[in-house]
């Protein structure tokens, strides 16, 4: 400790008042954060160590080592629980992520017009996931929602929507990208204002069209929005829960039984804690490693100059 | 091309545009339209499907009444304003005195606390919930309103908007105000208080609503009826009530518009701030 502070130079008065004051004013947010953001994890990873038994004294929490996640291991339910997480990950991401380009594309022009447009395209940022669940509920209610009623309209039969297996999670995939797609359109607008007309124009000149001026110019410059939007959005969906709370309670037959509804419903339902937070280690080492790949891949990947 | 395929691609677009903001807008607005309509007519107008379900034809605040008089929402709606304005009160001071140091001052260590910081805001709130809600089980705080202002008071991504904004304001008249022997807090609340309007407006609707919209923490932490807060409110009458559709449209509508009146005015500063907390980082 001593070493690297002396060849900063001496310590005189006033910089060791200076560091004692920065410390002091940090003090308030990084206890929060250690209390709140970063023990918890110790917490997962620890009390997933521990199982509550049941003995003649009452219950006891007792160490039970790796069993929690043997238990894990030998069961189908959370198998299936991690395919849907894994399936509708798949399918979410780089969906929105392209959804989000394309919204930006099209709100990416100036004039008054275009203004109140994308003010009303950002109308879900201010609708709460849990309300937004609610009322697409209503919307996509199979027996006599706004939605089969639009399509009664078209000659289309009525959709059984969140309460059928095969439709479940596209219903979830739709609300969430109600709610998503704009908000993430917002990085993605930023990236392409940030691009210099001139870089564009320069294009045209050479004779490039506009599929290729988006393909060699646009694209290349947008990586480090669209990486920042898959990096969040991944971290968002992979822990999704208000949909499969509010809508389908992971059903019908687990097709929508996401890791962390399967958590909550092991920790609270069935109140058994040292399972649940065995699933919580086991999603936050899937986040951990899923970014790091997603990193990697735009490292590596399309693009790079 | 020639005018008339030009002429169809003009069409095509321009259904587009109109799909894609109906895709967003009409399912908000016909919950608040079904909010300010008696229950019959809502199903009416969907069996068939009527353009007057998109219109308050008999408007009413039945539905309304009905949620402050029958669910409590008048305490509800007291509950969440108080959680969320305490968040950002507290928030602003703890984050703005945290941005402040590492844009400021000096102090060993700062690169690595600094990442750290980063890294810990990029952690889900909900992966830690359940964790979450050992650690304020074991300090006796569940079912208070304590269990729900004091985990979200401090924010990273809050802390770096800080930094970043104090960092873009020059040096020399800190460093003049210094010779001068101003002290630190002086210098922060005399020259960097009065210059951070905008930062104080996207940090303070970035807690706002992370606080507003938060669902499973407080679903499991804090379910009593003086500390239930919107949401919860929100999902237990879908749950007890399935069918007064134009109660769940109140409840949904009072829960957006809020959030709405606060987001569409300031948007500007709402935007700058999650692009910067993004892009740049």
């Amino acid at each position: 400790m001593a070493a690297p502070a002396e060849q900063r130079g001496p310590r005189t008065g006033p910089r060791r008042h200076e560091e004692r004051v920065a410390y002091l004013f940090l003090l308030p947010a990084l206890a929060g954060l250690a209390l709140f953001r970063v023990y918890p994890i110790v917490e997962a990873i620890a009390g997933a160590l521990y199982r509550d038994v049941f003995t003649s004294h009452g219950p006891r929490t007792v160490f039970a080592g790796l069993a929690n996640f043997g238990s894990l291991v030998a069961d189908p339910v959370f198998w299936a629980s991690l395919w849907v997480t894994l399936e509708l990950n798949l399918i979410i991401n780089p969906l929105q992520v392209a959804l989000a380009l394309g919204l930006a594309l099209m709100v990416d022009r100036a004039g008054r017009a275009v203004r109140l447009y994308r003010l009303l395209v950002l109308v879900p940022i201010g609708v709460s996931l849990p309300v937004a669940t609610l009322v697409w509920r209503l919307m996509l209610d199979p027996n006599g929602g706004f939605v089969n009623a639009l399509l009664g309209r078209l000659g289309i039969p009525p959709q059984p929507f969140y309460t059928s297996a095969g439709q479940a999670l596209w219903s979830i995939i739709l609300i969430a990208n109600w709610k998503g797609v704009s908000y993430w359109m917002v990085f993605v607008l930023a990236g392409l204002q940030a691009i210099p007309a001139e870089l564009k124009e320069a294009a045209a000149i050479d004779g490039a069209g506009p599929l290729q001026r988006f393909a060699r110019v646009t694209l290349p410059l947008l990586r480090g929005p669209l990486l920042f939007v898959l990096v969040a959005d991944t971290v968002i969906n992979f822990v999704m829960f208000v949909p499969m709370y509010l809508l389908t309670r992971g059903g019908p037959s687990g097709a929508t039984n996401v890791l962390m509804y399967q958590a909550y419903k092991v920790g609270f339902a069935f109140g058994d804690m040292g399972q649940a937070l065995a699933i919580v280690t086991v999603l936050l080492a899937l986040l951990l490693g899923v970014v790091t790949w997603q990193f990697r891949l735009f490292d590596r990947g399309w693009g790079r100059s | 091309m020639t005018p008339a395929p030009r002429r169809l691609a003009t069409l095509a677009l321009a259904v587009l545009y109109a799909a894609v903001a109906a895709f967003f807008v009409v399912p908000l607005w016909w919950a608040l339209v079904g909010s300010l309509t008696p229950l019959d007519d809502v199903f009416r107008h969907l069996a068939p499907f009527d353009l007057r379900a998109l219109w308050p034809t008999h408007p009413t605040l039945a539905a309304y009444v009905a949620l402050f008089r029958d669910h409590a929402f008048g305490r509800v709606l007291f509950n969440t304003a108080f959680v969320a304005l305490a968040t950002v009160a507290a928030g602003l001071v703890v984050n703005a005195l945290a941005g402040f140091a590492f844009a400021v001052m000096a102090f060993r260590g700062k690169r690595v606390l600094f990442v750290a910081v980063l890294v810990s805001a990029m952690v889900p709130a909900e992966a830690l919930a359940i964790p979450l809600y050992r650690v304020v089980g074991s300090l006796g705080m569940l079912d208070s309103y304590g269990a729900l202002i004091a985990p979200a008071v401090s924010n990273g991504i809050a802390i770096f908007l800080f930094r970043q904004f104090f960092a873009e304001i020059p040096t020399e008249i800190m460093e003049a105000a210094r010779i001068d022997g101003a002290g630190w807090v002086t210098i922060l609340l005399r020259l960097y208080v009065p210059l951070s309007l905008p930062v104080t407006i996207a940090a303070g609707l970035l807690l706002f609503v992370f606080q507003w919209e938060s669902f499973l923490w407080p679903l499991i932490a804090a379910h009593s009826p003086n500390v239930m807060v919107l949401q919860i409110a929100l999902a237990n009458l879908q749950q007890q009530h399935s069918t007064q559709w134009t109660q769940i449209f109140a409840a949904s509508s009072l829960a957006a518009l809020v959030p709405l009146m606060l987001l569409l005015p300031l948007q500007r500063y709402y935007v700058r701030g999650i692009v910067g907390s993004g892009v740049k980082g």
